[in-house]
């Protein structure tokens, strides 16, 4: 009886003791500590850009638009999934889209208004963005790959990222979860 | 003496490789039992997310490890289990949207019982504490219909295994066994089934009482904090998410009540895909109870709607019929005044002329 | 360790196999029946139309999987491509215990009486190899009867008048119409026409200790929650097993079919789940890989006694490789059409699969399965835009109106629509992988635009306000999930690869059974003669086995 409590007090006091200097070292660690950023591929800069080109695919009208439904975010995450063979065409897609965009406005794209970016979103559709660095019809090509994985996001699951809390499903007057019962047993 | 000297030395080494153990050990212990979520569990950012949603739930006064417990509470499991997020952390692997697995679920539902004893022991007198034996071996219902992959949509939704890897075989013939014996008594419905205990929400608090107008007049309603895990998306989805049912009857729209609290029992006890009143598990009210929710008779943790008819009826009813002596379960299939679907002429003759004249008054009110 | 000598060895768990598998087991045969891909459940995917293998914008969800497999599709040109599974115009068939009957629709169609003899009505067909078929339509009828009360079908028969002949009417009732359904079933009857509930190996009652369906939104593309769809893996597969006669071995690929010293078949090579070889010998073997992948199986078993692979003496083996010019119209209705009751394909007409002026055969017309949003956001009439407000607009305003009508339009074989093996590529196991080459006819086109018109007519008469046309973006190369033709069935050794029990020409004991055997493809799903298919061919030789024969 009187043993342990002799070991449990020292136990004890030891424990406090290091405990406190553990605390105060691992606080400090923890004040230094980077925020981590929460995407998985993209740059902050990237995300600016396809928030503003995913947003023009499906915009916010009654109901959400691609943006807030987290399209870049699904596309961010399917990125480093089923999707990597597409990485390299984001990365340099987003820069070129950027580089049109200064061309043609003297401006970033997330920074156009919403008219001129349709415009030049226009061009690119129909082929027609004359003078710029992309290589022919690579442009058409990597807004069509855009358009796809915005659908997929904002159509599909919410579980892959994007459709946020159902609002496509809600929008399209679709039952989710359905709403469907079993097969009872008499 | 040389043995016995190196005895001495081997030994104060090891005393004080295990002093420093111990006291290096206790002290990350109780750190980690003592600060901020922030600075312990949040600084792994796979648990981010959910160390946010607490602090605005309504059990945001309590601690990460009042209901998960430490690394230390649930033995070698979870010890194993918090080594391999690091280990998945510096490997880079996908660590995203962790969840809970079945065994934590329940183990964090026996911290609920803490709390909510009353509600826990409603629970388990009512209709949802089944286990997994009552649900996967009940030789009635499997020898009528065979068991199948949407069984766990509304049973053992935090099982990550497919039915067929729970309970065999999947076949009318029995005899049935589950492959794990451990699950016999497990839950087969937990508490997360309907809550999401992280739902957004404020801790219970006192109405002011400094404007008494205030206190019970304007007081303003919660967001119901109700949820239906959905197995698929493995996501919680709060009740005012959920769809609402439109129900026929016989071509004839019936009224469902608006209660978002209903679309949860919905998602469960569900009519048939063309949504026809009373088919398959479907018992939304009809007849007199029309538009009423489930919640208006049936207790939410217990079901029990015994004695519910009294929120509303007198004993004995104007017309002398004592609705406390009628039948009016729906378990039974001989029942003619089942609570759910009865109508006006069920108990009163077509012509009556006492109900005439009391439909009478009812009207001119 | 060796592995035990057989009776048989059926290799591809799908339709066809399925059913050879339960006929030999249960005669006494000893089986191996092996499979490339595992069990695929409904968990795996659930209702996610990214994974549905439908649309794979994500994956493959029953298989094969993107990393281990590919195609080369050669075009006009010349010029090649590799493609994946998950890839548009890979003529995937899923790679799992029951293969396409996992997630197919599940139409049970019986081929007419017309469709085994095409050549003699209607004459031949400039470019195309067209034949009747070795056998009539009353050679294969208790095959059908048999897979139609083996595995279930719902349907009523006698509502169709241009249904041939049968001895025994459908084992369950038809379902019920959707709404859909029900306002197309009115405006055929205007137009003359003769609709009916499409017959589906679907439980519209609990049959064989499965529930009967209920109706969910995702049916096509996706496993079922409760065995209601009837598919091999939850009928004749689990039934062959039960014998003890009969084991699957899954995810095995077998790359070889062995020929020994004296030029007779022996026994095959496969690549077992750890991706180690093995050999696995037996008295008969019957491949039912699809055909694509038989005819692949077939041209790369290649040895001395069969220099350009087994069956390839006349170079007929790949030849002749048909699926299905799908092609309809859709329409937008002014008021919803859409109710939710899956899974949504529920009427159909055979008026337009014979006898019409000018087109040889022809397509039966059905209303399609439920299309989810995702599938949705890519149907458009033409001029309408892609992305943008109004894409959103069209989105949310149609989505419950517009209904589609269409059939799988029976494409006039061709001797250069082919399988191939590929000169260079391989696969993950080092095997050439299948090249697909050739180019739909200028018949299929023609056949296309009328049963498209046909289609149009349909929506109009039911009430659309608006509609248009999907004939066809081009000819291209042939096959898709229906893809059949390759190792034709005939009595003449010279122009067809097997007998008319599926017996390869040049071999006793090496037969086919699935779509391969197809002479022609039916303007129908081929599910339920691929199924009888397997049932000739495996009660074929059950038959002789019982007799003594042991096909040496």
């Amino acid at each position: 009886m009187d043993v342990k409590n002799k070991i449990s007090r020292r136990k004890f006091l030891s424990l406090s003791l290091v405990g406190i200097g553990g605390i105060s070292l691992l606080s400090l660690g923890a004040l230094n500590k980077k925020p981590i950023s929460k995407w998985r591929f993209f740059t902050e800069n990237e995300v600016l850009i396809l928030d503003a080109l995913v947003e023009q695919i499906i915009p916010t009208d009654e109901s959400m638009g691609a943006r807030d439904a987290g399209a870049t975010n699904f596309i961010d995450k399917q990125l480093m999934g089923p999707y990597q063979q597409f990485q390299k065409d984001y990365r340099d897609g987003l820069k070129l889209l950027q580089q049109s965009s200064m061309e043609k406005f003297n401006s970033k794209f997330e920074e156009l208004n919403w008219e001129n970016q349709t415009i030049l979103l226009k061009l690119i559709d129909k082929d027609e963005l004359k003078h710029s660095h992309w290589e022919k019809g690579a442009d058409k090509k990597f807004f069509s790959m855009v358009i796809r994985h915005t659908m997929q996001s904002f159509y599909g699951s919410p579980k892959h990222g994007g459709n946020k809390n159902n609002v496509s499903y809600k929008m399209l007057k679709l039952d989710t979860p359905i709403i469907i019962g079993q097969n009872r047993y008499k | 003496m040389n043995i016995n000297s190196r005895y001495k030395t081997i030994s104060l080494i090891l005393s004080i490789i295990l002093l420093f153990g111990l006291v290096g050990f206790g002290s990350f212990y109780t750190y980690w039992n003592s600060a901020s979520p922030y600075k312990t569990c949040a600084s792994c950012h796979e648990i981010e997310l959910r160390v946010e949603s607490h602090a605005h739930s309504s059990h945001q006064n309590l601690t990460c490890k009042d209901c998960h417990g430490t690394a230390l509470s649930n033995g070698f499991h979870s010890l194993k289990e918090k080594g391999m997020m690091v280990v998945n952390h510096v490997r880079k692997v996908n660590t995203e949207n962790i969840r809970m697995n079945e065994e934590q679920i329940l183990d964090v539902m026996n911290n609920c019982e803490r709390c909510h004893t009353n509600e826990f022991a409603k629970w388990k007198l009512g209709g949802h504490s089944m286990t997994y034996s009552h649900v996967f071996l009940n030789e009635k219902h499997n020898t009528t219909e065979q068991i199948n992959f949407d069984c766990l949509r509304c049973h053992g939704m935090f099982n990550s295994k497919s039915v067929d890897e729970i309970v065999e075989p999947l076949k009318n013939k029995g005899p049935w066994k589950l492959k794990d014996k451990e699950l016999m008594h497990r839950s087969a419905i937990p508490c997360m089934a309907c809550h999401q205990i992280h739902q957004e929400g404020k801790p219970v608090s006192q109405p002011d009482y400094s404007n008494p107008q205030e206190a019970f007049y304007k007081r303003k309603a919660e967001k119901p904090s109700l949820t239906f895990f959905h197995r698929h998306e493995k996501i919680n989805i709060n009740v005012v998410d959920l769809p609402k049912l439109k129900l026929t009857d016989n071509n004839r729209e019936v009224a469902v009540s608006d209660d978002p609290i209903m679309r949860n029992c919905i998602q469960c006890h569900a009519p048939n895909a063309a949504h026809q009143a009373g088919t398959s598990d479907d018992r939304t009210p009809r007849g007199v109870h029309e538009g009423l929710s489930c919640m208006a008779c049936h207790e939410p943790h217990s079901n029990d709607a015994r004695n519910s008819c009294k929120k509303c009826h007198p004993p004995m009813s104007n017309c002398k019929l004592d609705v406390t002596q009628m039948n009016t379960t729906f378990k039974d299939k001989n029942s003619k005044n089942d609570i759910h679907f009865v109508s006006c002429t069920d108990c009163h003759k077509a012509n009556d002329p006492k109900l005439k004249q009391k439909m009478m008054k009812i009207t001119r009110i | 360790m060796k592995n035990k000598h057989v009776n048989a060895i059926v290799i591809g768990a799908g339709a066809g196999g399925g059913a050879v598998a339960k006929e030999l087991s249960f005669a006494g045969l000893s089986v191996v029946l092996f499979e490339r891909g595992g069990w695929a459940k409904y968990d795996d995917v659930y209702d996610d139309e990214l994974h549905s293998q439908r649309i794979r914008a994500l994956g493959q969800a029953y298989g094969p999987d993107d990393a281990r497999h590919c195609r080369v599709i050669e075009n006009k040109d010349g010029s090649t491509k590799i493609i994946r599974p998950s890839d548009g115009g890979f003529s995937e068939v899923a790679a799992c215990v029951g293969s396409g009957t996992v997630s197919y629709g599940a139409m049970a169609w019986r081929f007419m009486e017309e469709d085994f003899k095409l050549k003699s009505i209607y004459g031949a067909v400039e470019g195309s190899s067209l034949s009747d078929w070795p056998i009539s339509y009353s050679d294969l009828e208790p095959c059908y009867e048999k897979a139609e009360w083996e595995m279930g079908v719902s349907g009523d028969e006698t509502q169709n008048p241009f249904s041939p002949p049968r001895n025994k009417p459908l084992p369950m009732p038809p379902f019920s119409h959707n709404k859909e359904a029900l306002i197309l079933k009115d405006a055929a009857l205007r137009l003359g026409w003769h609709p009916f509930p499409i017959p589906m190996l679907r439980n519209s009652v609990p049959y064989d200790n499965r529930p009967a369906c209920y109706r969910m939104r995702t049916c096509v593309g996706f496993a079922c929650p409760v065995n209601a769809k009837a598919g091999s893996h939850n009928t004749v597969i689990p039934k062959a097993i039960e014998t003890g006669n009969c084991e699957l071995r899954i995810n095995s690929l077998v790359s070889e079919i062995l020929v020994n010293d004296n030029g007779k078949i022996y026994g095959v090579n496969y690549f077992d789940a750890d991706n180690k070889q093995q050999t696995q010998s037996a008295d008969v073997l019957i491949v039912s890989a699809s055909a694509i992948e038989t005819a692949r199986l077939l041209l790369n078993s290649k040895s001395k006694f069969f220099p350009n692979g087994i069956g390839n003496g006349n170079d007929w083996v790949g030849r002749n490789l048909q699926g299905h010019l799908y092609t309809g119209a859709y329409g937008i209705f002014k008021d919803e059409i859409y109710d939710d009751f899956g899974p949504g394909a529920s009427i159909a007409l055979c008026d337009f699969n014979h006898h019409n002026e000018g087109i040889v055969g022809g397509a039966l017309l059905a209303n399609e399965f439920i299309r989810m949003p995702y599938q949705f956001s890519e149907i458009r009439p033409k001029g309408e835009p892609y992305w943008g407000l109004k894409h959103k607009e069209f989105q949310r305003n149609n989505f419950k109106k517009v209904a589609r009508v269409m059939g799988p339009l029976q494409e006039m074989p061709n001797f250069n629509s082919r399988v191939t093996v590929d000169p260079s590529v391989k696969d993950f196991w080092g095997i050439p992988v299948a090249r697909l080459s050739g180019e739909r006819l200028d018949a299929d086109m023609k056949g296309a635009n009328f049963i498209a018109e046909k289609a149009e007519k349909w929506l109009l008469e039911a009430g659309a306000e608006f509609t248009w046309q999907t004939a066809s973006k081009g000819k291209g190369v042939s096959g898709g999930a229906h893809q059949a033709g390759t190792c034709r069935m005939g009595n003449d050794p010279k122009k067809s690869v097997t007998d008319p029990f599926g017996r390869v020409h040049e071999t006793p004991n090496l037969f086919v059974a699935d779509g391969g055997l197809n002479v022609t493809n039916g303007g129908f799903n081929p599910a339920l003669t691929i199924i009888a298919l397997g049932y000739r061919v495996g009660g074929y030789i059950a038959n002789e086995w019982a007799k003594g024969n042991r096909f040496k």
